[in-house]
């Protein structure tokens, strides 16, 4: 017996046959090679039975022959099931709508989540997380990854230390860490205030203690400035020395500029190339064509889609090509020795505390060398120089040589 | 006269050689499931059919099967598998 399975892929039709003689039209039928199943008789003159699809032609020729009248009463199978689909398409559409509907709305960012901030705090993710485009209704292919608005979020928002991005389902998960800058507690105990640099001093304000250098002095690091033992020689008494003692100090700072020289940058022309991606093959939807760029880069950024919180094999890609081109920097000798300064300049702000002032500057050698500018350049800066010692038990009696000690060592 | 002969030749062969009759002599292979499924073999065309009765066409005489409810499940050139309640199976030599 035939597996009937294949037949209902091909097509199966019911056959009425009535007359005289049907058994030996079967038999006609059955010597002619043609499958029939289900044999059924309906009253003394008819019976029915099936065969497929492709049959139906080999009956005839018998039938006309025999003293029957044949009729097919009933359609089954794929071609006849594909026929009804069609006449039906509405259901169809409606069940593709309904999917893609679900696929779509699966992919949509459904709720954002902030955990552990302060409602300033999650008031300002919320405006950056708009900003960035991470808002309610937004398919999460348009959005970036995960780890760059964990990135973005803790580079903005000053008040963080750490955010964790999650996204789980439709819903966008942020735990935040933040900043605890708790008010110090303004208790000192007995200190000194000792040099940190080599400096000449041009401004105390002493708000407690007893001055121990002058204006226009010269220190060195760890020499004492402002003690913290006032009162007379005897009765000696220990405070918190505290003040602001502004020193004149100096930073060496070598610069190197070539006059010529080239750069990467991208000139602004890219292209957009969006993909369909089903479980490797890639099937462009938007951005045809070839770029016609000599010097590009490529960014990829894949987005896995989903079916509620099941990943499926499809995912749209978005490959950005941006034109890189090749830019030649010259500069003359003039303009060498400026740039050269502003870069030392920069430089030496990176250094300094943001109070720091800087009073003056002196080229002390300038060079032109293989088509490079070197530049050593001397710093004139003001900058707070105290630093607290606290003052240890026992050492009372001769806080000076205490420090001294310290400069030393 | 002469069929007779040859059939004779024939069941003596099988019975001495110990050879499958139904091979040698054309007879019919009944294989029945319960009551519920009959398939015969060597048959050699289908003579009567209704839901209570088929008759068969047999090399010698013919095969008579009665019940209920007869549905013919596949029929081929020589095989045929009958579905329903089978009473009784009878060969009526003529």
């Amino acid at each position: 017996m035939k597996n009937q399975w294949i037949s209902g892929l091909v097509g199966i039709v019911r056959v009425k046959v009535t007359g005289k003689g049907v058994e030996r039209f079967l038999n006609q039928l059955t010597r002619n090679e043609i499958l029939i199943w289900n044999v059924k008789r309906h009253g003394t003159e008819a019976i029915t039975f099936q065969i497929k699809l492709n049959d139906v032609k080999k009956v005839r020729g018998p039938a006309r022959q025999s003293e029957c009248k044949i009729r097919f009463i009933e359609r089954a199978g794929g071609p006849f099931f594909l026929q009804r689909l069609w006449t039906n398409s509405g259901f169809v559409l409606g069940g593709v709508a309904f999917f893609a509907l679900i696929l779509f709305l699966s992919n949509m960012v459904w709720g954002i989540e902030i955990k552990g901030a302060s409602p300033a705090t999650e008031y300002q993710i919320r405006k950056e997380l708009k900003e960035m485009g991470v808002k309610i209704g937004k398919p999460q292919f348009t959005i970036e990854n995960v780890d760059v608005i964990q990135r973005e979020l803790t580079d903005q928002v000053k008040a963080l230390t750490w955010v964790g991005v999650e996204l789980r389902g439709t819903t966008y998960h942020f735990q935040v860490v933040e900043k605890e800058e708790p008010e110090k507690p303004k208790i000192y105990d007995a200190q000194n205030l000792v040099a940190t640099k080599k400096a000449t001093i041009v401004k105390m304000f002493v708000e407690e203690g007893e001055k121990v250098v002058s204006i226009h002095d010269h220190v060195k690091p760890g020499q004492l400035l402002v003690s913290g033992l006032i009162g007379k020689e005897d009765e000696k008494q220990k405070v918190a020395a505290r003040g602001e003692i502004l020193g004149e100090t100096w930073y060496k700072s070598q610069v190197e500029l070539p006059l010529e020289s080239t750069f990467q940058v991208f000139s602004g022309e890219e292209k957009r190339k969006f993909y369909l991606d089903i479980s490797g093959a890639e099937i462009p939807i938007w951005g045809f064509g070839k770029h016609e760029f000599q010097e590009y880069e490529e960014e990829l950024n894949t987005h896995q889609l989903k079916i509620f919180k099941w990943k499926t094999p499809i995912a749209v890609t978005t490959k950005t090509i941006r034109e890189r081109e090749e830019v030649n920097r010259s500069y003359s000798e003039k303009e060498a020795v400026k740039r050269a300064m502003d870069l030392a300049r920069k430089d030496i702000k990176n250094q300094l505390p943001e109070d720091a002032i800087v009073k003056g500057e002196e080229i002390l050698h300038q060079s032109i060398n293989n088509g490079k500018v070197k530049l050593s350049i001397l710093f004139q800066i003001i900058e707070d120089i105290a630093k607290s010692q606290p003052i240890i038990q026992g050492d009372e009696n001769d806080g000076r040589n205490k420090n001294d000690g310290n400069s030393t060592s | 006269m002469a069929k007779k002969w040859s059939q004779l030749i024939r069941n003596w062969m099988t019975q001495k050689m110990e050879l499958p009759p139904d091979v040698m002599m054309d007879l019919p292979r009944i294989t029945m499931v319960g009551q519920i499924h009959i398939y015969i073999e060597n048959h050699r065309g289908l003579l009567a059919f209704s839901d209570r009765e088929v008759r068969l066409l047999l090399e010698q005489g013919q095969l008579l099967v009665k019940g209920k409810a007869f549905v013919i499940k596949m029929i081929l050139p020589e095989e045929i598998l009958l579905e329903g309640k089978i009473d009784q199976v009878i060969y009526i030599n003529e």
